[in-house]
Formats: C-alpha cells, sequence, structure tokens
C-alpha cells in the first residue's frame, strides 16, 4: 500500500462527522512530510520567550473528540491493511488531529532538542576555547615580564657587585664561631 | 585595529553580543577578593556578593570613564530574551582611580544566575567630558550599544567577561 492509497481511504472515511480543521490537514499532507511550515514555527518559537504557547494547533482543541474517529480508523485498518503502512502517511492523515502525543510532534521535538543541544554544545566549546586562549595570552605576558625581572634583579646584582669592588677596605666575608 | 579573531572577548562571543569590535586603549582591573577576573573566568555567586575593586589605567586624571556591567544571557543562555541584565553602572571615573571615586548611577546588584552558564561582562567607556548620565528605567533588556550611542561614548576602551554559573550546579535543563 502507498500513501495515495491512504488517503483514499482516508476519504472515504465520513468526513462531515469530523472537524472542518481535520480536513485541511489532510489536504496538505504532502506539506507536513517536507516539514518544512514546522521549522518555520520554530524559528519564531526559538526567538520568543519559551513559555509563550505555540500557535494553536487544531489539536489543541480536539481532544475531547479524538475518542471517537480512532476506533473507526481502526475498525477501517483491519479492513484495508494487508502490507505495513508507511508510518508518516498514517500519521501525515491524523498526526494533527492526535496533537502533541504523535510521533510528527516526537519528531519535532526531538529535532528542537537536537538544535538545542547543538548550540550548548557550540557555546560551551566556546566558551573552553575562550579560557584557553586567554590563559595562552597570560602565559606570554607573565613570561614576558619574569624576564623583565630577572634582568633587572641582574642588572642590580652587578651594580652591588661593582659598587663593592670600589670599597678597598677590608671586610669580613666569612665569620668564625669565635 | 582591533581584537584579533582568538582573542578571549571574540571567541567567548562578547564581541557580536554586546560588543562592537574595538582596540584596548587602557588597562583595566577587576578584583572580587583575591581573584582577579581574567576573560572567561569561572566565578559562583557567592563570590561576587559585593562590589569588586575596579581599578582603571591611564595617566590623566582629567579623563572620565563609564563602567557598564552586563549579563548578556538572562534569563538563561540558550533563550536569552532578557538580554542584557543591567547589574551596575559608574560614572566619572578619572584615568588611573577607580569605582571608589566615580559615581554609581545604578548600584550594584550580585548576579544570580538559574539557569545555565552567564556570561558577565564589564566594559569600560571613555566619556568625552564629565557628564550627567540619566537611570535607566530598569536593569533588563538593556543595550550597552544604545547606551555607548545615547551618550556619546563611542568604541569601548576596556573589557573583560567572567562565566557565572549557580554555586550547586547549572541548572540544567528545565522542560
Amino acid at each position: 500500500m502507498t500513501q495515495v492509497t491512504m488517503e483514499e481511504v482516508w476519504k472515504d472515511i465520513n468526513l462531515a462527522s469530523l472537524h472542518p480543521h481535520r480536513q485541511l490537514n489532510i489536504d496538505h499532507e504532502p506539506v507536513l512530510s517536507n516539514q518544512t511550515p514546522n521549522k518555520s514555527i520554530f524559528q519564531d518559537f526559538l526567538n520568543k520567550p519559551l513559555n509563550q504557547e505555540p500557535p494553536p494547533s487544531s489539536s489543541s482543541t480536539h481532544h475531547g473528540s479524538l475518542l471517537a474517529p480512532p476506533a473507526t480508523v481502526i475498525s477501517l485498518n483491519t479492513h484495508f491493511i494487508d502490507t505495513h503502512f508507511d508510518e508518516s502517511a498514517m500519521f501525515g492523515c491524523f498526526g494533527k488531529k492526535r496533537g502533541q502525543d504523535s510521533d510528527d510532534s516526537r519528531g519535532d521535538r526531538r529535532h528542537n532538542r537536537m538544535t538545542k543541544n547543538r548550540e550548548s554544545a557550540a557555546r560551551s566549546r566556546a566558551r573552553k576555547q575562550a579560557y584557553i586562549n586567554e590563559l595562552e595570552l597570560e602565559i606570554v605576558h607573565l613570561k614576558k615580564e619574569n624576564a623583565r625581572l630577572k634582568r633587572q634583579e641582574e642588572q642590580l646584582k652587578m651594580a652591588e657587585a661593582t659598587q663593592h669592588q670600589t670599597k678597598k677596605i677590608l671586610q669580613r666575608s666569612w665569620t668564625s664561631p669565635f | 585595529m582591533s581584537l584579533n579573531n582568538r582573542d578571549p572577548l571574540v571567541v567567548g562571543g562578547v564581541i557580536g553580543d554586546v560588543l562592537e569590535q574595538f582596540t584596548r586603549s587602557i588597562d583595566l582591573r577587576v578584583t572580587y577578593g583575591q581573584r582577579e577576573v581574567t576573560n572567561g573566568l569561572d566565578i559562583r555567586p557567592s563570590q561576587i556578593l559585593n562590589k569588586p575593586r575596579v581599578e582603571i589605567g591611564g595617566d590623566d586624571l582629567r579623563n572620565f570613564y563609564t563602567l557598564v556591567m552586563v549579563d548578556p544571557d538572562v534569563p538563561s543562555p540558550s533563550n536569552p530574551h532578557l538580554r542584557e541584565y543591567l547589574h551596575w553602572l559608574v560614572t566619572d571615573i578619572p584615568a588611573t582611580t577607580g569605582t571608589n571615586f566615580g559615581n554609581e548611577i545604578v548600584s550594584y546588584e550580585n548576579p544570580r544566575p538559574t539557569s545555565g552558564i552567564h556570561r558577565i561582562v564589564l566594559v569600560l567607556f571613555r566619556q568625552l567630558g564629565r557628564q550627567t548620565v540619566y537611570e535607566p528605567g530598569w536593569r533588563p533588556q538593556f543595550n550597552t550599544r544604545e547606551f555607548a550611542a545615547l551618550y556619546n561614548l563611542g568604541l569601548p576602551a576596556a573589557a573583560v567577561y567572567f562565566s557565572c554559573q549557580r554555586d550547586n550546579g547549572c541548572g540544567g535543563r528545565r522542560s
């Protein structure tokens, strides 16, 4: 069986008994399989505060009325199944109807999660690299300062040594205990 | 001439998210207790309860500087819709001195990130002269770029940032 067959099967069902929104979903089933509208929604979604509700889909208002049609569909499937149904075709038909607990949105959520995880990983790498670069800069700076201070110390020592040489008086350099 | 792209401010995304490209022109030294803040250093909220000591370089007391301290990752780095949160604003800081000698327009509020690992940025701008700066009405959704444009502060003279997360873990994923 192909997707087209499923479409026909679905259309055979008395669509008058269903909410108009569901009919639209069926008509746009090919678009759903591309998932582009979902992607644009998610981009907007991610740009907003996350506590906002996504644009209400028809499914959110239909949880109450979902009970009847699935039973009908299931009975239909038993008549027409003889090969395995393409899952995306099946859920393309009534994925929106079932709403958030369907494989369709599960895939969306997984995709969203992957994107967020990717971004988080990128931030983590950037954070780590930035800190490492800072440490490297510090090392360079500290090495220069260390070299400078050592040279300064050398110069001071030499200055002190020459100063001692100019004094002609005898001095104790080693002292005995007595 | 500007910061090269290995500079921590660039790699950490501070250039872009908060500031334009600039060239460092003055020393900026920020110290919390005994710890000097270096870019990307991990500092916990418990270590930054009180305002840090800020010392600036330069050589002429007649040059005045403004210090801005913001968190661009509010409320969380993955969803920063309240970017930026203004933690501190001090103006009229004379060169060679520190924030103690300036005018605290917005008092220091210690960062307490709840979700994720936030960058806390301190930026120093050179003022054209002593000037009156009006305090913004609120701390969230501050915009450092716009603020600098409004008061003719030009490009930053110096900046440093550190990473801050909750004392007992970064708050992870909520949903």
